[in-house]
């Protein structure tokens, strides 16, 4: 049967009204839903099935918003030969690979800083590759990513670790399975570890079988109905802000243009090509344009006339553990249960570079795509599922928590290509987990498409590959402080009592390459606020230091973009309003 | 660098032990902010020494007090101290930079921390405009900024109470103030002068179950909770707000305390101390917030001078006992300091306690070895007030067992 004929009965036999059209391999649904869930539903079915590129799905549903696009400024702002939407890891790296070569260069970022999308709100695992479907896309750029972090640290000084991944086989592993406990831990026991060792043996990942006693050992607080694991010794973590920022930094040392607070709200086409990228700052005049915008890829993409797919957000959320579960565990880990559930693809609890244990991630269609809000429900859950990994983690060790958005498309591969029928268009779409570790794999393949479509790419001679990294006064050796204090004093006077930080680091954040003026963007540099306080004591003086270094008063400074003022005025400003009525 | 006795914290814990140790010993004061006070600094409203002073003075009034006894003591401002050795060394970074000082005892006293949203779950979305009280008290009152417009107050502790007043008098409009138990946390007093004096309404029973908006808070739901303290959702309904203000208590400050070894109470989350304020290491003395949260700074500044003595008495290489007999928490209790006697010699010996229930009419007593040494009546006993027992030292000095409980009058 054809894909349409499919789609459409399965619409039909649940009494929807749906077409179905396909154009280039692109899948077109038309017609209407009773509500997102079903928009969702059947966009899934149509996804799966083969052949299909990509699902564009114009389904209309009860309560489903219209979007109004911003409006645009008419002046030029600019010219490149590359135009790249999005400043997230995917666009800088971007960024950063093309800047090897003699082009003009233009990144436009709607956000106030690099790393404001699902880049800042990640588990920042580094993935070998070995959890994704056999013989995706993503898989493939996963492997590859994951082999240039190594000398992608040493380059741009960002902090890398291979600290390893334990996946733990339980005796929950397949108790939710029709079939009888002692199959179930057989399967578990011998079939699944043998299968991922054969997975991994074919994509060159080292991985070995760990058996129970030895991993209990090594991790005593697992559960004890844990059966066996299978270790992965070259899992990494990094921090995705912090790379994503010297992506951004050495991109700009090698020559690209930055422009942040800077939203694309239209394109302007002629005869299959995109002539101008229209934002809410002007108007850039662009040779080619890809398209990083994350959650918002197919809006973009739509902007340029080529619309192929259509991201449905898929929120994750996540808790956060104090430092002094730290040794809780020694390596990060993940549970694999089947069938896979509505609510987890897998996850787990991983380890950051600072060794807070996170939590998470959770799973769940939301149709806002700004909702980045962790409901009570997924608290519940979170601590629900994972007390099967963990049981005796308590409650009580949680900092924080938060929820980032990932670029679903129906067809869940990445989809990085061409666009159809937009000569210069290039689409770097999708790109959900494990799109931070395979970024770099994702960037390289960007060359080579821009390379096919014709665009002259000559390497620059001057190009340099190395950036380096402000201070991190905590790491450093009780004499190199004392030294870094010697020279400036401020090095000496801790800002943020929970993580260390002090004024001199919070100066260096605000005079950056990408200054930081914000809270949260100090604290994605420095990583005040981050601790067990949350900010509580350090937030008004790092509000002052800001207003002190660039001379914006206090009383303006914001937690991070337009709209997110601190504070309302001066004190006594509403005794002032009042007398004033 | 060397000291006999190095105080940790300037707020009115540390200035009464670096006021009372400088008397017998050398004295290092180390703050890590840019003033000393504590939290007095940004309390500008009236009620701290009515016991010691016997006047209601603000908190800088009542640290002033302090300061300007510290004549002869070394204070370092913004430094602090990282780590302590078993040695008492210590390790200090400050615009002087980062350097060893060796003390022959040392004073804990470096407070509270507020808790977040996080430690009591609040779910939802994390928008400018959610504030701890004490932040809030210092943007107020030191940085001069105005955190807010229309607030909603979660806590109805003093601290909660307090900030309910303050806002108001600042011009800004306090929608509410939502307190999970079913009484009030807050002295009665705050609860007419903070509250009813301003028609502010409290909504006891009563919590916020998330915090909605994406760049600055929009509002918050608020529920009412059951027995068990879970929101009830029929009850569920939004409060339109820019600031939440949290009021929902403080924690020991104890990062240092723990990365030293010291030995912590896991009900009071402070250092277990004995009679003298000494802690389970030897020569570490604490005092004030660190040990346990405290109503009345007039508390703090009693237990810090016995610890500035006890403190100069090690410095100054005089033995004490080390018994080692546990105060038992009996009867409704549900903590006491000090937790360990030693038999010091002490003349008189504060216990303070925490009970678990309300309770009208009451004894409070002081058993040792099987006997009841000492009783005083109280009226009535709240979970959200420290209640005191002072003792003379010789009834226990030579005890084997001491317990302290709470029991009905018949
Ligand atoms: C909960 C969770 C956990 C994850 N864990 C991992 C993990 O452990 N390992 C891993 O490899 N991957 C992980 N991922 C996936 C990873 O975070 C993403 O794949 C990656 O961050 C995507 O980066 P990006 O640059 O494509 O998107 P984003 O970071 O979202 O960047 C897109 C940018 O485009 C900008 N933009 C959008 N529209 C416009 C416009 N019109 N004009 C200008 N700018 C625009 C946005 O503001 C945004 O900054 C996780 C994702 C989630 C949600
Ligand atoms: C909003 C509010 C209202 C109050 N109202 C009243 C009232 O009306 N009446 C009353 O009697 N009491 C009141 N109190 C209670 C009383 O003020 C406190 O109990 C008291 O301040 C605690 O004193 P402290 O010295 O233990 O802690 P703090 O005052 O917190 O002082 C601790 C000091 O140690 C410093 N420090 C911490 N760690 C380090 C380190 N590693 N290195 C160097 N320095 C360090 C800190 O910077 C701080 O200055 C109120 C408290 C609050 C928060």
């Amino acid at each position: 049967m054809r894909v349409e004929k499919k789609v459409e009965k399965y619409a039909k036999r649940r009494g929807w009204k749906v077409k179905a059209r396909t154009e280039d391999g692109i899948l077109y649904l038309e017609g209407e839903v009773p509500s997102y869930k079903e928009y969702v539903e059947i966009g899934r079915y149509a996804g799966k099935q083969k052949n299909v590129e990509g699902v564009v799905n114009r389904l209309k549903y009860k309560g489903k918003k219209e979007e109004k696009r911003k409006e645009g400024r008419n002046e030029i702002i600019g010219e490149a030969d590359v135009v790249i939407i999005g400043g997230g890891v995917t666009g800088c790296m971007i960024a950063r690979e093309l800047s090897k070569y003699k082009l003009d260069i233009i990144l436009v970022e709607k956000a106030e800083d690099v790393a404001c999308g699902a880049t800042k709100a990640n588990n920042a695992m580094v993935h070998t590759g070995i959890g994704e479907k056999m013989g995706t896309l993503k898989q493939k750029l996963c492997v590859e990513g994951h082999k240039m972090y190594e000398e992608l640290s040493k380059q741009l000084d960002f902090p890398y670790e291979k600290n390893g991944m334990w996946i733990i086989l339980t005796k929950d592993s397949f108790a939710d399975m029709p079939i009888p406990s002692f199959l179930g831990n057989f399967i578990a026991r011998f079939i699944i570890p043998r299968i991922i060792l054969r997975r991994a043996k074919k994509l060159g990942i080292p991985m070995y079988i760990v058996k129970r006693k030895e991993l209990l050992k090594e991790e005593p607080n697992v559960t004890s109905r844990a059966l066996v694991a299978v270790y992965s010794p070259t899992y990494g973590v990094t921090s995705p802000y912090l790379f994503t920022i010297a992506l951004a930094e050495n991109a700009i040392d090698n020559g690209v243009k930055i422009m942040l607070e800077t939203e694309v709200v239209d394109m302007i086409t002629e005869g299959g090509e995109v002539k101008e990228v229209v934002t809410d700052k002007g108007r850039i005049k662009a040779r080619y344009v890809i398209n990083a915008a994350g959650i918002y890829a197919d809006k973009v993409a739509e902007m340029a006339e080529a619309r192929e797919y259509t991201i449905h957000p898929k929120k994750g959320s996540t808790l956060i553990f104090d430092k002094d579960y730290g040794n809780y565990i020694k390596h990060s880990m993940t549970i694999l249960k089947f069938p896979r559930t509505e609510h987890y693809k897998g996850g787990g609890a991983m380890l950051t570079l600072e060794r807070n244990i996170q939590l998470g991630p959770t799973l769940m269609e939301v149709e806002d795509r700004e909702d980045t809000s962790v409901k009570a429900a997924e608290i519940e859950q979170i601590f629900s599922h994972f007390s099967l990994l963990l049981p005796d983690l308590p409650r009580k060790g949680v900092i924080a928590y938060f929820a980032g958005l990932r670029a679903a498309t129906f067809t869940e591969d990445f989809i990085i290509r061409r666009a159809k029928k937009v000569r210069n268009f290039i689409h770097v779409a999708g790109i959900q987990s494990p799109g931070l570790a395979a970024a770099p794999a994702v960037a390289k393949m960007v060359v080579g498409l821009l390379k096919e479509s014709g665009l002259e790419m000559v390497e620059k001679e001057d190009f340099n590959p190395y950036r380096k990294a402000n201070v991190v006064i905590r790491e450093l050796s009780i004499e190199e402080r004392k030294k870094m204090v010697e020279k400036d004093a401020r090095y000496g006077k801790i800002v943020c009592r929970c993580e260390g930080v002090t004024e001199g680091e919070i100066v260096d954040a605000i005079h950056g390459k990408i200054g930081a003026t914000n809270i949260d963007a100090i604290k994605r540099r420095t990583r005040a606020g981050m601790g067990r306080c949350q900010g509580s004591f350090c937030l008004p003086h790092v509000a002052k230091i800001i207003s002190r270094e660039t001379g914006i008063p206090l009383e303006k400074i914001k937690k991070n973009g337009n709209g997110s003022n601190l504070f309302v005025g001066k004190a006594k400003c509403l005794l002032e309003e009042k007398n004033e009525n | 660098m060397k000291t006999d006795v190095a105080v940790i914290g300037g707020g009115p814990a540390g200035l009464a032990a670096a006021m009372e140790a400088k008397k017998h010993a050398k004295v290092t004061l180390i703050e890590r902010n840019e003033e000393l006070g504590g939290i007095l600094q940004q309390c500008i409203h009236h009620g701290f020494g009515n016991f010691i002073f016997g006047e209601a003075l603000t908190g800088p009034e009542y640290a002033e007090h302090f300061i300007e006894a510290l004549e002869g003591v070394d204070v370092l401002l913004n430094t602090t101290v990282l780590e302590i050795d078993k040695n008492k060394r210590m390790l200090l970074s400050g615009p002087d930079g980062v350097f060893e000082m060796e003390a022959k005892a040392i004073i804990l006293a470096m407070g509270c921390r507020e808790r977040t949203r996080t430690q009591i779950f609040i779910p939802g979305t994390r928008p400018a405009g959610v504030y701890t009280a004490g932040t809030a008290q210092r943007l107020i009152n030191i940085e001069g900024v105005m955190p807010g417009k229309h607030i909603v107050i979660l806590g109805s502790g003093d601290v909660g109470l307090i900030m309910a007043r303050r806002l108001t008098l600042e011009g800004a409009k306090v929608e509410g103030v939502y307190e999970i138990m079913p009484k009030p946390g807050g002295l009665t007093r705050n609860i007419v002068q903070c509250l009813h004096d301003f028609d502010i309404p409290l909504h006891l029973s009563h919590t916020v179950v998330e915090i909605v908006g994406k760049k600055r808070l929009e509002g918050v739901f608020v529920a009412k909770v059951d027995k068990n303290f879970k929101p009830i959702e029929e009850t569920k309904r939004f409060v339109p707000c820019d600031t939440l203000i949290l009021a929902v208590g403080l924690i020991p400050e104890n990062e240092l305390t723990k990365k030293t070894g010291i030995e912590l109470d896991s009900v009071t989350a402070g250092p277990v101390v004995d009679e003298g304020m000494e802690t389970s290491m030897e020569g570490i003395f604490a005092c004030g917030n660190v040990v346990h949260v405290h109503d009345l700074v007039d508390d703090v500044s009693l237990s810090a001078i016995i610890a500035g003595r006890e403190a100069a008495k090690h410095a100054n290489g005089e033995k004490t006992e080390r018994r080692k007999i546990k105060v038992k928490a009996g009867e409704n209790v549900r903590y006491v300091v000090p937790q360990i006697i030693n038999g010091r010699d002490m003349e008189e010996i504060t216990f303070y306690f925490r009970v678990k229930n309300e309770m009208r009419n009451v004894v409070t007593r002081l058993i040792v070895d099987g006997e009841v040494r000492k009783e005083k009546r109280e009226l009535i006993v709240k979970p959200p007030e420290m209640v005191r027992l002072k003792v003379k030292g010789e009834l226990v000095k030579n005890a084997n067992s001491i317990s302290i409980e709470v029991k009905k009058v018949a």
